[in-house]
């Protein structure tokens, strides 16, 4: 198909660059536009009318504004995995290639089936989810969710992954200036020309705001060539960021705001390399928000229907983008400004029927400004009614100031209620509008530390006020951050006045008068809601949903809020404000990730030896940060439980080596090291003698276990300390407090040195003999010079510098050698060439599980922030003749009960049986219930050196009753199996395997 | 005992060679740092005054009292808190001994720790280096806010980093813990792929 | 959110980790309501709205646990101090 001419495409004028042609599909139909064009003026300059349906009943709907505030035009916009429902038609900058199609219509957008759903209208009205839908709650989830899905909706996301990317940045400046309208710039120009760093964000693709879409005349230049002017001046200034295409979002504490720059939304796919979006934080000494105000409609019958504008947007189009939205066109206008859509039309050859003004009495300028244009006026007059189909308006009832009704023949009508300025960031953090009656519109009331608010955003809706405070603000916001501004002069502006008076519904309406298009809550359920008692302003929106859906009622509220409140006889401040949250704009989830999505949603942290074990074709898993080997198959092995099976006999029979850097290693120093240890493990550290090692528990302030681990005293003045995997950030950050806060007298200094050392365990009664060939001479290893629980200084592989630890966490003969990280690499592969004759084996995380656990060590799972150093049987460690962290609160009654589920063994009476974690204990024909839980198994593993199961677990009073039978029930995985409690220590329960 | 020495893996191995050919004209310079030795040196209690007159005396450096870089020679110290500094050896044949000659001069003023392994350092220069920064780095380097001397410790994606700036091109270095060198590098070349990276080692 | 570390300057409140309290101290386990002490000191919290000390730990920056004066109201900060040791 070829595409038809841009059939309301305006002869001549426009910001738009008729030089180029851009093709474009909308629900199938090729079309064209050009550069400067959105998708909506492109539509328009199409003839498209009709740009979606609504959310409930399915209505036709039209394009209603030019701008972010769009209830209406909603479009999925591209296809496939870039397929993003709810684009404002309105603010898509058009591109070749563009597709896009109409959203809440089936099968097509001008034969909707759903709009029968205006039929049923009784049904839904406000409150009608709680009303009609309340019970049986089986029925919500079956029957009422999947027909309202069907019936309403908001478009189609794409199901398949995201193929772009997002990013995030840092931004800091003196001032910034939300907004780049005429307001906006002049603040912009002022503060930069007073030498501060300002930036300048704008959500549109082009500055200007207003002086793009009026006819403005500054300084006796063009508005848009005035705004040429001054962005060519602050793009000269090194010192000024401009940023199109940016919404500052969200207003934060101490002067810090969320902007999200739309990088490559305007171009079919961002370039190679290029963000889709970037997610802004900007960091601002001072900021003047210049964004504008939104003009508000006035609620009459059939005001949702296609042809139906408000009248700033459509000067917008005509004025901007040389489009017609209409050819015969009625204006109902309560105030001054919307008469400049006469003048406008009268330029572009647009024929304006009639104009319709409330207001008794008009100025006089206004009335031969009608005559000229040729249309009929109606001073004093209201639209009641507007009449059409999908394809347009037809017509308008117009009820004359003598109370007759007449129709008026029109294709288009421009609506203007007035301006409510846009004060959304000044209430991000707490703060509430107030009313102003002059204007008929709320303002700012406080506002955030650092904030100014500047031009039609503080009510001031003539451009020569908005100069004026955009050179003001501009300056006293540079001043404020420490800049001198010079002498500010203030471009010339013609006058214009506003002449408000307030209509905010029409009156005797025959037909649905809507309020918040987006959501489809009308007037008549804003009665409803006032009749049923919701008549707070948050009861209001809840019940009847205003201003819920995705454009926040920006053209909603207001009137949302008057209507209640010539309801209830009250004045609008006393009904209350409208507030605001963060986002001005809706932000795509994947701008908040940013980098962080996939693989890298947080950092990786890789093990020194992590090159090799991938070489070996280690299994990995996720241990916190850290990617740890789980196990080594070797060729043949297909079952997990198989290589690790032979990873422990070869441990248990030979030896083994397993990369266990992960630990946290804290280096303490200072005379009072051995104190501060005291004071935060449970047992004694200061008299432990240099060169020995000693396992320790830190409690919690309430006596609950934190951590436990070994630590080396290396010199009188000097211990290494390892903690958990799992912990090690948590008890750096305890030991930091002990000292800073509890203890600053102490001299005592901390540092991290987990990453500095690679650690090996060497595991197995083939230990010594792989370490012997490793070390340098000179060193002696034998038992006598390094017994159990020894520390000491070497050399291995010819002059790498190390710390040789005696310390087992697999119950056999075991030494832990430390490197520096950079040597990791090679050391791994001398100890496996070293123990090759011995049999060495690489093992991971899970036989170094399973032997913990045949060891009867307690580890993460029974450190579960609920056990004491007593339920793990450290007890005896607590010491009697100091003070540490937790010991008083560890004597509670509740904490030394002997009845509290403590450490014990548990393996199955049928030794075939499985074992599972998560099973809980019950007494032998107990019933399953909460009353009859006497604990859960925290740990299990398949031992190889029993051929059965065991397993750790946390038992009431489990030390005293071993050899007695209970159920191990695990209803989730269809568990029941009697096990027998028996000692947590499977094997070697003398230790002799750790000292020869 | 009769093989050689193994040879060292230095933390950014592998993870730079992705990033393609050297762009002419590249936005960005990343140069991994692998001979610098580095030192966790901690004043002791109440002897930051005797540390800073032996650090003087040594190097001819005035220890730092803020996130700043103080260098002479082949040797600088950066303040990454009250009392602590990173001490710092160019092109240091032998990394542990830096730490074990600091330890040995500062008996009873300051606590040592080698860190030379514990951190991996890369170089980040060129005319768009600002601009890749500021994708991750919540502190502001523009040139009146931070300059040659400056430092910073804070976070970029999530990892740990202390930031120091060497020069006016601007060339920054950066710190991280070892194990995060990989997303590091990841993290520098998703956001510096947009101005050409150029790697060298 | 912002926090000005005394060390290492205005920073954004994500490298931040919050403690709360810091206007109670922890008791001499020596006292004979030793038991008591502790439990208040471990559980019992004021909850003002207005300013309030509170414990902050600068774990991305320098490490220094920091007294913040904040108030609850408008997170505003009216005074930052090093707490100790430091």
């Amino acid at each position: 198909m070829t595409p038809l001419p841009q059939s309301r495409r305006l002869a001549s004028g426009g910001l738009i660059d008729r030089s180029r042609t851009l093709s474009f599909q909308f629900d199938g139909k090729p079309m064209t536009g050009h550069p400067g064009d959105t998708l909506a003026s492109a539509l328009i300059a199409n003839g498209t009318i009709l740009a979606g349906r609504s959310f409930k009943y399915h209505r036709p709907r039209g394009i209603l504004t030019a701008g972010s505030e769009e209830p209406n035009a909603l479009v999925e916009l591209r296809s496939g995995a870039r397929r993003e429902p709810n684009t404002k038609a309105t603010t898509v900058e058009l591109f070749d290639g563009l597709v896009a199609r109409s959203q809440n219509r089936w099968p097509s957008l001008g034969f909707d089936v759903m709009s029968v759903n205006s039929l049923l209208s009784p049904i839904f009205v406000a409150g009608f989810y709680y009303k009609t839908f309340m019970w049986p709650a089986a029925f919500w989830e079956k029957l009422y969710e999947p027909l309202i899905r069907r019936a309403a909706g908001l478009g189609r996301a794409s199901r398949e992954p995201d193929p772009d990317s997002y990013e995030k940045a840092f931004a800091f400046c003196d001032v910034l200036v939300i907004g780049g309208g005429p307001t906006g710039l002049m603040a912009a120009l002022s503060a930069a020309r007073a030498g501060a760093h300002v930036i300048l964000c704008d959500e549109d693709f082009s500055f200007g705001g207003r002086l793009l879409s009026e006819q403005f005349v500054i300084d006796g230049q063009s508005g848009a060539d005035w705004k040429a002017a001054a962005v060519f001046e602050l793009e000269q200034n090194p010192a000024v960021t401009l940023m199109r295409r940016t919404t500052v979002f969200g207003g934060y504490d101490q002067s810090t705001y969320g902007a999200l720059e739309r990088v490559g939304d305007h171009l079919p796919v961002p370039l190679p390399h290029m963000p889709r979006q970037r997610l802004w934080k900007i960091v601002a000494k001072r900021a003047v928000l210049a964004a504008g105000a939104v003009e508000r409609q006035i609620v009459f019958g059939g005001n949702d229907r296609p042809g139906v504008m408000m009248a700033s947007a459509l000067r917008s189009y005509v004025n901007r983008f040389a489009a017609a939205p209409a050819q015969r066109l009625g204006l109902f206008t309560n105030n001054d400004d919307g008469w400049k859509t006469v003048a406008d039309c009268i330029r572009a050859g647009i024929k304006v029927e009639a104009v319709i003004d409330p207001r008794p009495a008009i100025p006089e300028a206004f009335r031969q400004l009608a005559i000229q244009a040729g249309a009929r006026l109606f001073e004093g007059g209201l639209v009641q009614d507007a009449h059409g189909t999908a394809r347009g308006l037809q017509s308008i009832d117009v009820m004359t100031s003598t109370g007759r009704t007449e129709s008026v023949a029109v294709d288009g009508l421009a609506v203007s209620g007035g301006w409510n300025p846009a004060v959304a960031l000044t209430c991000h953090l707490g703060a509430r509008p107030v009313w102003r009656d002059d204007i008929s519109a709320f303002v700012a009331g406080d506002t955030p530390p650092g904030l100014v608010v500047a031009g039609a955003a503080t009510g001031a809706f003539d451009l020569r006020s908005c100069l004026a405070d955009g050179v003001r603000l501009g300056a006293e916001a540079a001043q404020a951050a420490g800049f001198t501004a010079v002498a500010p002069t203030v471009p010339a502006a013609s006058e214009e006045t506003l002449g408000l008076m307030p209509l905010w519904k029409v009156t005797g309406a025959r037909t649905k008068a809507f309020v918040d298009f987006q959501n489809d809550v009308t007037a008549k359920d804003i009665v409803i809601a006032e009749r049923e008692g919701f008549r707070s302003v948050e009861h209001l929106k809840r019940y009847t949903t205003l201003g819920m859906a995705t454009d926040q009622g920006k053209t909603a509220n207001v009137n949302g809020l008057a209507i209640m409140a010539a309801l209830t006889g009250r004045s609008i401040p006393e009904t209350g404000t409208t507030t605001f949250r963060p986002p001005y704009t809706p932000v795509a989830i994947g701008a908040f990730a940013g980098h962080h999505r996939g693989k890298h949603f947080r950092p990786t942290r890789l093990t020194p030896s992590h090159a090799w074990a991938a070489e070996q074709g280690a299994q990995f898993v996720e241990a916190g940060q850290w990617l740890r080997a789980q196990w080594f198959p070797k060729p043949g092995e297909t079952d997990w439980l198989t290589s690790v099976n032979r990873e422990v006999i070869a441990v248990r029979g030979a030896v083994g080596v397993c990369d266990v850097s992960t630990l946290g290693k804290i280096d303490i120093q200072g005379a009072d090291a051995g104190t501060l240890l005291d004071r935060v493990y449970i047992n004694g550290f200061s008299a432990l003698p240099v060169g020995k090692v000693r396992y320790g528990a830190m409690l919690r302030e309430d006596g609950i276990v934190m951590d436990d681990g070994t630590t080396a005293r290396l010199a009188q003045d000097r211990y290494v300390m390892s903690t958990t995997t799992a912990n090690a950030a948590k008890v750096m950050q305890h030991l930091e407090f002990c000292h800073q806060v509890l203890w600053p007298e102490l001299d005592v200094q901390m540092v991290s040195v987990t990453e500095q050392w690679a650690q090996f365990s060497i595991a197995g009664p083939r230990a010594r003999d792989t370490i012997q060939k490793l070390i340098d001479p000179m060193a002696d290893v034998s038992n006598m010079a390094l017994p159990y629980m020894g520390v000491t200084t070497i050399t291995v592989c010819g002059g790498i510098p190390g710390r040789l630890f005696r310390i087992s966490f697999s119950g056999e003969l075991a030494y832990e050698l430390a490197v520096p990280a950079r040597y990791g690499d090679g050391v791994i592969r001398a100890i496996m060439s070293a123990g090759a004759e011995y049999g060495i084996v690489a093992y991971g995380t899970e036989a170094l599980g399973v032997m913990r656990i045949e060891k009867g060590h307690p580890a993460g799972n029974e450190l579960n922030g609920t056990a004491t150093a007593r339920d793990l049987g450290l007890g005896k460690l607590m010491s009697q003749k100091k003070d540490f962290i937790g010991r008083v609160m560890a004597e509670r009654s509740g904490l030394t009960n002997p009845d509290r589920p403590s450490l014990a063994g548990f393996v199955p009476v049928n030794r075939a049986d499985r074992l599972r974690a998560g099973a809980h204990f019950l007494g032998l024909g107990a019933h399953p219930s909460a009353s009859n839980d006497q604990g859960y198994m925290t740990s299990v593993a398949f031992s190889p050196s029993l051929s059965h199961w065991v397993g750790l677990g946390l038992i009431k009073n489990g030390p005293n009753r071993h050899g007695e039978r209970v159920r191990a029930y695990d209803p989730v995985r269809r568990g029941d199996i009697e096990v027998e409690i028996c000692s947590p220590v499977f094997i070697d329960p003398e230790g002799g395997r750790l000292r020869v | 005992m009769s093989d050689p020495m193994p040879n060292p893996r230095f933390a950014f191995a592998g993870h730079l060679t992705a990033i393609g050919s050297l762009v002419a004209g590249a936005g960005i310079t990343l140069m991994p740092k692998d001979d610098l030795a580095l030192a966790t040196v901690i004043a002791r209690k109440g002897q930051a005054g005797v540390l800073g007159e032996r650090v003087q005396a040594l190097f001819g450096i005035p220890l730092p009292a803020r996130p700043k870089r103080a260098a002479a020679g082949k040797i600088a110290f950066i303040g990454t808190g009250p009392g602590q500094w990173l001490a710092i050896e160019e092109s240091s044949g032998d990394p542990q001994s830096f730490a074990a000659k600091l330890a040995t001069e500062f008996a009873g003023s300051g606590s040592v720790c080698d860190q030379s392994d514990g951190r991996a350092v890369i170089r980040v220069s060129g005319p768009r280096a600002r601009h890749v920064l500021a994708k991750g780095l919540p502190v502001d380097l523009h040139p009146r806010a931070f300059g040659p001397g400056d430092a910073a410790l804070s976070q970029i994606a999530l990892i740990s980093t202390l930031l120091w700036q060497i020069d006016e091109a601007p060339t920054y270095e950066i710190a991280v813990f070892r194990s995060m060198a990989g997303s590091f590098a990841d993290w520098l070349i998703a956001s510096g792929a947009e101005y050409g990276i150029a790697a060298m080692s | 959110m912002q926090i000005e570390c005394p060390f290492c300057g205005k920073r954004d409140a994500h490298e931040f980790a919050y403690l709360g309290d810091a206007t109670v101290a922890r008791p001499d386990p020596a006292v004979p309501d030793a038991a008591r002490a502790f439990y208040e000191y471990v559980y019992l919290r004021d909850n003002p709205a207005g300013s309030h000390r509170e414990l902050w730990y600068h774990s991305a920056g320098c490490h220094s646990w920091l007294v913040v004066t904040r108030d609850t109201r408008t997170h505003a900060i009216e005074t930052i101090a090093q707490v100790g040791a430091r």
